[in-house]
């Protein structure tokens, strides 16, 4: 048997692959490694990280929900018309925009759980639903010039950092403390690391999934807040396509696909590693379009990773 | 209620789609005794423990345990009423360490409401399970992923035990293992009967129980065949039982010891 202690290593790959694309778009182009560029690369990514950290709930705990990127899309319909339609506080707009988003979020944990579909299919069904509410409401019009508190979720700062670093930095810090110091954190890596398992331990596991979901949709209408805010602008085709960035993140992160394992600091990595990705190559000029095609090819990467590394565990334990 | 038994199982009928799988089975545990549960595959062994462990409920019949009857409606209500049950596939979580995967659902908790997991108690805790046990495991802070087939099951007892279950049910404790391991854990299912416990012990391997049970509970199809004295028996008294049942012509071995079956 192998000494290399592999889960530690893995637990650090996306850390060494961050830095590699680093070092290798310094050389593709000056503006790469400077302070202005980076900080734009923070701070445009704020939103994705967030998302990324609700739907590691829900994938640890051995689940998926692909309808956040039209959660996002219907709660920040809802939110911007609430402040510039209907004229209504900021605070009422962000708290009913908050119910909204956790409330899609419990609604796919309810279907999940009570018609025990595939989360993937549910979500996916959900999703589309999502959708076709928010360009009813919305008439697919743009709704802008939001109220300058608003704009404060972005504009605002906290210790000299941007609010939405700042949030970033605390909800992370928070769920990582949820995870490793709460016995909710280890029953989301039991349910997801063996669902009989954890129900013959006498653990609820519906109420569990119903949770994790919940939270998932609240994280997700927190992210949305953060990106209508900084656009400035609100459409129902802003945030779709988020789904997509959180779960490679994910993947790339290594947050296991089947559950049970994961890290914040690693998920962050993740997300900051599509994000190098698609600004080196932006500055590269390399164009748009290509980017897609290498996102496409990470999350096959890091998926056929994952099952690498959980037939290499199998085949070690057999042999042990 | 009698209460020389410790558990009493009355009439238990359990049904999956078509099949009946138990056709109104009566069992009785008694204080302090181990118990084999022995039957060929399918005769329901596995079926009517799980539902004493609340992992399947009864569609009919009475438990009662201690002598007051239970409602047994999930695993939560076993665990309440002192039941403990190793799993044959050991319900163990591989992502998680040794200590984790003893006292996950019945966390040590600190910290406002309980929020909080007390990772010091819970490994303090566990050394001394392990060292209780006199189980070879090296480190409570090790994934199970990583253990043979004997720790692995020494994890599992471990669980069982360490919340002062009165009655305890292992599946097939010893398929999986070595001769040697198989040894080890016979020891300690002794060592538990001596603290008190009561064991019903599943197993297709019949000198097991003809070691270490003192009665033995025969089923087959769903039914009770006999409960046979293992002082008193062979191991051909017991395989024939399992093979024919009570209700074929020449198995009245002489020192059979036949219950009511009404």
């Amino acid at each position: 048997m192998s000494r290399i202690p592999w889960n530690g290593l893995r637990k650090y790959t996306v850390l060494f692959v961050l830095l590699a694309l680093m070092g290798l778009f310094s050389l593709t182009s000056p503006y790469f490694l400077t302070l202005r560029n980076l900080t734009n690369i923070v701070t445009q990514n704020t939103y994705f990280i967030i998302v990324a950290v609700g739907l590691s709930f829900v994938m640890i705990g051995g689940g998926i929900d692909l309808s956040v990127g039209y959660q996002m899309s219907l709660v920040g319909v809802v939110t911007a018309m609430l402040m510039v339609v209907h004229n209504q506080p900021v605070w009422l707009a962000v708290t009913v925009g908050l119910l909204l988003g956790t409330g899609l979020g419990m609604i796919n944990g309810l279907i999940v759980t009570r018609i025990k579909i595939f989360p993937l299919i549910a979500t996916l069904a959900t999703s589309v639903i999502f959708q076709g509410i928010s360009y009813m409401i919305s008439e697919s019009k743009t709704y802008r010039n939001y109220p300058e508190e608003f704009l404060l979720f972005t504009k605002g700062n906290v210790l000299g950092i941007p609010f939405d670093v700042f949030l970033t930095l605390v909800i992370v810090i928070l769920a990582s403390l949820v995870y490793y110091e709460t016995t909710f954190g280890l029953r989301v890596m039991a349910l997801g690391g063996n669902e009989e398992a954890s129900r013959l331990a006498g653990i609820n596991t519906r109420r569990m999934k119903v949770a994790l979901y919940t939270i998932c949709g609240f994280l997700t209408a927190i992210a949305t807040m953060v990106m209508i805010s900084k656009a400035n602008t609100t459409h129902s085709s802003f945030g779709p396509g988020t789904e997509f960035i959180a779960l490679t993140a994910a993947l790339v992160g290594g947050i296991s696909f089947m559950g049970g394992e994961g890290n914040m600091p690693a998920l962050v990595a993740g997300v900051f590693v599509l994000a190098v990705l698609g600004n080196g190559m932006q500055l590269a000029n390399w164009g748009t379009y290509p980017q897609y095609i290498v996102r496409g090819l990470i999350l096959l990467g890091a998926v056929a990773f994952d099952e690498y590394q959980r037939s290499a565990r199998r085949l070690r334990r057999r042999s042990s | 209620m009698n209460t020389d038994y410790i558990v009493e199982m009355k009439g238990i009928h359990k049904r999956f789609g078509g099949i009946h799988a138990l056709k109104g089975v009566d069992l009785e545990l008694r204080r302090g005794e181990i118990m084999g549960i022995v039957g060929d595959n399918g005769a329901g062994k596995s079926t009517l423990m799980k539902i004493l462990s609340g992992a399947y409920v009864a569609d009919e019949g009475e438990i009662y345990v201690d002598g007051k009857q239970a409602h047994i409606r999930s695993p939560q209500d076993a665990f309440n009423l002192g039941i403990g049950m190793i799993y044959q596939d050991l319900a163990l979580f591989n992502n998680l360490d040794v200590a984790r995967n003893i006292f996950i659902g019945r966390e040590c908790a600190r910290g406002p409401f309980g929020l909080l997991l007390d990772k010091k108690s819970m490994y303090k805790k566990t050394e001394e399970l392990i060292q209780e046990l006199r189980v070879d495991i090296s480190s409570v802070r090790l994934n199970v992923a990583r253990m043979s087939g004997g720790q692995r099951q020494m994890v599992a007892c471990a669980r069982a035990i360490a919340f002062e279950s009165k009655i305890l049910i292992m599946d097939e404790p010893t398929a999986a293992l070595g001769v040697t391991e198989a040894g080890k854990l016979l020891g300690l299912i002794r060592n538990l009967k001596d603290r008190g416990i009561a064991i019903l012990l599943i197993t297709q391997r019949i000198p097991d129980v003809l070691a270490i049970a003192d009665r033995v509970f025969v089923l087959k199809g769903g039914q009770r065949q006999a409960v046979l004295d293992v002082s008193q028996v062979t191991l051909d008294d017991v395989v024939t039982m399992i093979v024919r049942g009570k209700d074929r012509n020449g198995v009245q071995a002489p020192s059979v010891e036949y219950r009511s079956f009404g």
